[in-house]
């Protein structure tokens, strides 16, 4: 019997069940999609540090300048160190500034004992390959490098070095770094000399003896290190690659299972309407003896397999579509945090997560109608006198406040694991509140409608003051898109427009110059500073240079930028005090408000920073806002930095150029003050902003591609509701035919309907996404990020946003409508149609 | 004031429904039409109100013949001359029992306050006055019909035409029902066309008329 009721679901349904299935598999398929691209490139990272690593058991680093190549010596002489590689580790720019490549100075002689990969081939290890790769001038390329660069044997590699040209060839592409993206290899010798690190180092790989505890030998080692340079288990950039991005792949992951939940609104509308208009049947089972649990299950099973179906073609779906843009565009989505290529391969366990969310929440909708249909009254589901579920005996407007306040406290919660798990709270809340509040507030806005004149107009709002429940259940999945689709337009509005207003404070100067178009290689020597200084076109410079201070216990390092300071240069800045500190012995530094978050420290306090291989004691004068890193940055004074470590090099130069001359001009001046910079990138201000807006547009457009797949798939619910709705109402319609309406004016009364049901939906999904947005702003950016941001309101793109559903809605319903009105009005009302 | 001549109408080639029937009914008469289930009693009256379309014939009301092939001016005629009562009384769920009596009001573009006003009459008439701000899912079956009764001449149609009003009631439900109907076709002045399959409710009209082999003829 369960088989025929099953079957007899399917057969009456077929199109509205193909939609609700299209919709779940779309939710899950961009939720799959969205987490299989990120655990790919997760996996690559991990795959490309374990290969750099090879054997080793321990890597040691250090600031992005270096440390003392000494370092070495102690710590290979250790009895629990087997064997002991160091490496230079430089990310240098190509000499046409076109991009750049990462460059690894390695002792191949010791290499071989840790990665052998980094020998062409192990059998001719003592042959001649070998001694090329001890060569000077000589690199080996990773495949994929050689591949991107179009470079093999005998090519020549220009890359930049300061401001010169250093111009190696090529000896070969190693085959087995298939695995570790784009890497070229050279003698590190030849790195220290080329990138001016003599003397230094970026990286030691050790391997311990057999039976040593790694955990003990770490701590000793560390004990033994100079302040800035810590020991970590080997391969570490993959969790650490995973640490930074997790804020940012947790909040795309959310917003690809809103579009789920989106969907899942649309299996709860069809459900909802078939159990309605499935009343009378389910009352004679009722009847014949079927127990309330027995009805339960049954509704449970449709409901699961609507899911199941759903989540089986979703995750099909979200595989092909992930492998797909991995192969067409890479993993990085647009947030910059993956850059390398990455095979396909996914996380199963995920994936079988998400679809089991695709189930769950079908099983859920249909447990919910369960609980409505269990309260149903046999007799009266016998005479069939409504065409709706039975309404819910809890009071929808406390529960819905109870849900709007509960939100308050969950966004006090702190960050659990640097996800904004209250913030997410506290928006599945208000959107619950919300989706529950639709009934009643549908009651009460349209309300006024008892007092319209127009019959077509006064019979849409009745329909829709009434609004069955397979209906509300629709609108609520435009409720939940409209809110999302709001939430973010209004958070990244304000984004845009705070990091605007930054960068107009912070990118000041008119122009900017670095050597290199990337990468740390390039920079400028004290010497070649001081002629850009001196030309007449010039009225000032502001020397950059950039470090990476690793602290212990922290997953990523933090940034140094060294430059000049002054109150004009700080309000860019937003710092907090906003004055500059009096005068002092003090070294003070300003610290980006991820730092404030990350480490504890607060304005005014004293703390310790390890520069140059020493600990240095400053004091946070301030908090600023830094758009450009979510992990960590200190500003120190130019002067204090070259004081404390000696070095007066710098990345970039910010230009203040002298009245009356322009960008050109200086440009050609500083090219003539410096002959021998082949490789100098000049960029005006107004370029660097316009590039920067560029650079975050395109980080969200992930994003609004997920929003206007959950807008689609809730406009898809509530049509297909219409759709349903005008179909079960041909009798209707044939009645309002027989009192006089015409064929036209009763679709006029559908796109009145319509209008009403999507301007209900967007209304209320307007006034939940601008409260979800002050939690995204406040809450869910500040504990991701670490970012604060002014709020700021699109009221333009909020307008047509709600234009755009109530008209897609009228249409939707007057399109679905009209297959139902075609019918002939005599046909309509027999008791049998 | 209703006249019918020579209508005819088939659905299937070899089988004719109506052959060629006549029909006049004065103002204020009550005429039933009996016959056997498929005789073409409804299709008669769904022709009379223009809702489909005869092969031949004509149909007249206060003179003015219909003109079939004009869908719109049909349907605005309809609204402003005929009255329906339905066999599953079609009263629309989510509106009032007064909201439902005032319907054919509202499309003819009647005031508010007038809709309000002449709905309440209309309900006072067939006894439902106290039932005017429920739904209809809470009325009986014979309340319903009443209803549908009401809301059939709130408008002072010049034409009613009932179809099996009494099909779904029992009989103390059918004749209540069937004294409203008569009651206020009688007190609108309307000629009123009943068709059924009921000889108890036929027994009540002023004339009975027997539909057989597509041709109309007295019972």
């Amino acid at each position: 019997m369960l088989r025929m009721l099953l079957a007899g679901m399917l057969a009456a349904n077929r199109l509205r069940l193909a939609l609700t299935v299209a919709c779940i598999a779309l939710g899950v398929a961009l939720a799959g999609a969205v987490h299989s691209i990120h655990s790919s490139a997760l996996a690559e990272i991990d795959r490309a540090a374990h290969m750099l690593s090879g054997t080793a058991d321990l890597e040691i680093r250090g600031p992005r300048g270096g440390f003392d190549e000494r370092v070495f010596l102690e710590v290979a002489r250790r009895p629990e160190v087997a064997a002991a590689n160091p490496i230079v580790d430089v990310d240098a720019a190509l000499a046409d500034a076109s991009a750049h490549v990462r460059v690894l100075g390695i002792d191949p002689l010791r290499a071989v004992r840790l990665q052998p990969a980094f020998v062409a081939d192990e059998g001719r290890t003592g042959g001649s390959d070998a001694a090329r790769l001890m060569d000077l001038r000589h690199v080996w390329l990773s495949p994929a490098a050689a591949t991107r660069l179009r470079l093999r044997e005998g090519g020549k590699l220009r890359l930049v070095a300061g401001t010169a040209t250093v111009e190696l060839t090529v000896a070969g592409v190693l085959p087995r770094m298939d695995t570790v993206g784009d890497l070229a290899l050279i003698d590190i010798a030849e790195a220290q000399a080329a990138f001016g690190r003599l003397g230094l180092l970026s990286r030691i790989d050790v391997r311990l003896r057999p039976g040593v505890d790694a955990r003990r030998a770490r701590s000793d080692i560390a004990s033994i290190l100079p302040r800035g340079v810590l020991a970590s288990e080997a391969a570490s950039t993959g969790p650490r690659a995973e640490a930074i991005s997790r804020a940012y792949r947790v909040n795309l992951d959310a917003l690809a299972l809103v579009a789920l939940a989106t969907g899942a609104f649309l299996a709860f509308s069809t459900l909802a309407l078939h159990a309605a208009r499935r009343r009378q049947e389910l009352a004679l089972l009722r009847a014949l003896g079927l127990t309330r649990r027995g009805l339960a299950a049954l509704l449970a099973l449709e409901g699961a397999l609507l899911g199941a179906a759903g989540s089986v073609a979703g995750t099909v779906l979200g595989v092909f579509a992930a492998r797909t843009l991995l192969k067409r565009i890479g993993p990085d989505l647009g947030a910059g945090y993956f850059s390398d290529a990455a095979p396909f391969e996914p996380n199963m366990l995920a994936l079988a997560a998400i679809a089991a969310i695709g189930v769950g929440m079908c099983a859920a909708a249909a447990w919910w109608i369960a609980r409505a249909l269990q309260r149903m009254d046999i007799a009266e589901g016998l005479r069939d006198r409504s065409a709706d579920l039975p309404r819910s005996s809890a009071p929808a407007v406390p529960i819905a406040i109870a849900l709007f306040l509960l939100g308050f406290p969950l966004l006090l919660m702190p960050p659990a694991g640097e996800l904004p798990l209250g913030g997410y709270g506290a928006i599945g809340a208000w959107l619950l509140a919300a989706v529950i509040a639709v009934g009643p507030l549908a009651r009460a806005l349209l309300a006024r409608g008892e007092r319209v004149e127009s019959p077509l107009a006064f019979l849409a709002l009745s329909q829709v003051r009434q609004l069955p429940g397979h209906l509300a259940a629709s609108v609520a999945g435009i409720v939940v898109s409209a809110a999302l689709c709001a939430a973010m337009a209004i958070m990244v509005f304000s984004f845009r427009v705070s990091l605007e207003d930054w960068l107009a404070g912070v990118v000041s100067a008119d122009l900017y110059v670095r050597s290199g178009g990337g990468g740390e290689s390039g920079f400028l020597t004290l010497e070649e500073q001081r002629r850009v200084a001196a030309l007449p076109e010039i009225a000032a410079i502001e020397p950059l240079r950039y470090e990476r201070l690793a602290l212990a216990g922290q997953a990523a390092p933090l940034s140094l930028v060294a430059r000049p300071v002054s109150a004009r240069i700080l309000r860019g800045f937003h710092p907090r005090p906003a004055e500059m500190p009096a005068d002092s012995n003090d070294v003070h530094v300003w610290i980006s408000e991820a730092a404030r978050d990350l480490e504890g420290w607060r304005a005014g306090e004293r703390v310790t920073l390890p520069i140059a291989g020493k600990d240095v004691r400053v004091r946070v004068a301030g908090v600023i806002r830094d758009y450009a890193r979510t992990w960590g940055a200190v500003i120190l004074p130019l002067d204090d930095y070259r004081r404390l470590t000696g070095d007066t090099r710098a990345h970039d130069l910010a230009v203040h150029l002298a009245r009356g001359v322009d960008a050109k001009a200086a440009e050609d001046a500083i090219r003539r003050a410096l002959p021998g910079a082949q490789g100098l990138v000049f960029e005006e201000s107004g370029e660097l902003r316009r590039r920067s807006l560029e650079i975050f547009d395109r980080s969200f457009a992930v994003t609004y591609a997920l929003e206007a797949a959950a807008i689609a798939i809730g406009l898809a619910g509530v049509t297909s509701s219409f759709a349903a709705l005008a179909w079960s109402r041909r009798r209707e319609f044939g009645v309002l035919r027989f009192l006089g309406m015409r064929r036209r004016d009763v679709l006029r009364m559908l796109v009145l309907e319509g209008a009403a049901t999507g301007t209900l939906g967007a209304l209320i999904g307007l006034v939940a996404g601008a409260a979800i947005s002050v939690v995204l702003v406040q809450v869910v950016n500040r504990q991701s990020f670490h970012w604060t941001l002014e709020m700021h309101w699109p009221v333009g793109t909020l307008a047509a946003l709600l234009a755009a559903i109530v008209a897609l809605c009228a249409f939707g319903a007057r399109a679905s409508g009209a297959l139902a009105v075609r019918a002939e009005a005599v046909s309509a009302v027999k008791d049998d149609a | 004031m209703l006249q019918v001549r020579g209508l005819a109408k088939r659905f299937e080639p070899a089988t004719p429904l109506l052959e060629s029937v006549d029909l006049d009914v004065a103002a204020g008469e009550w005429v039933a039409v009996v016959g056997e289930s498929g005789s073409g009693k409804s299709t008669l009256l769904h022709l009379v109100a223009g809702l489909d379309r005869p092969d031949r014939g004509e149909v007249r009301l206060d003179g003015r013949a219909l003109d079939f092939r004009d869908d719109d001016a049909l349907a605005l005629w309809r609204r402003s001359h005929v009255g329906f009562v339905f066999q599953a009384f079609h009263l629309l769920p989510y509106l009032s029992v007064a909201d439902n009596v005032a319907l054919p009001l509202a499309l003819l573009g009647a005031s508010r306050a007038d809709r309000a006003r002449r709905a309440a009459a209309a309900l006072e008439a067939v006894g439902l006055a106290l039932a005017a701000p429920r739904l209809p899912g809470s009325l009986s079956g014979g309340e319903m019909q009443r209803a549908a009764i009401a809301r059939a001449l709130v408008h002072a149609p010049r034409l009613v035409l009932a179809d099996e009003p009494t099909g779904n009631l029992d009989a103390g439900n059918a004749a209540t029902v069937l004294e409203c109907l008569r009651d206020a076709v009688k007190r609108a002045g309307a000629a009123a066309v009943m068709v059924t399959h009921s000889p108890f409710a036929a027994a009540r009209a002023d004339r009975v008329l027997r539909l057989s082999a597509g041709m109309l003829q007295a019972a």
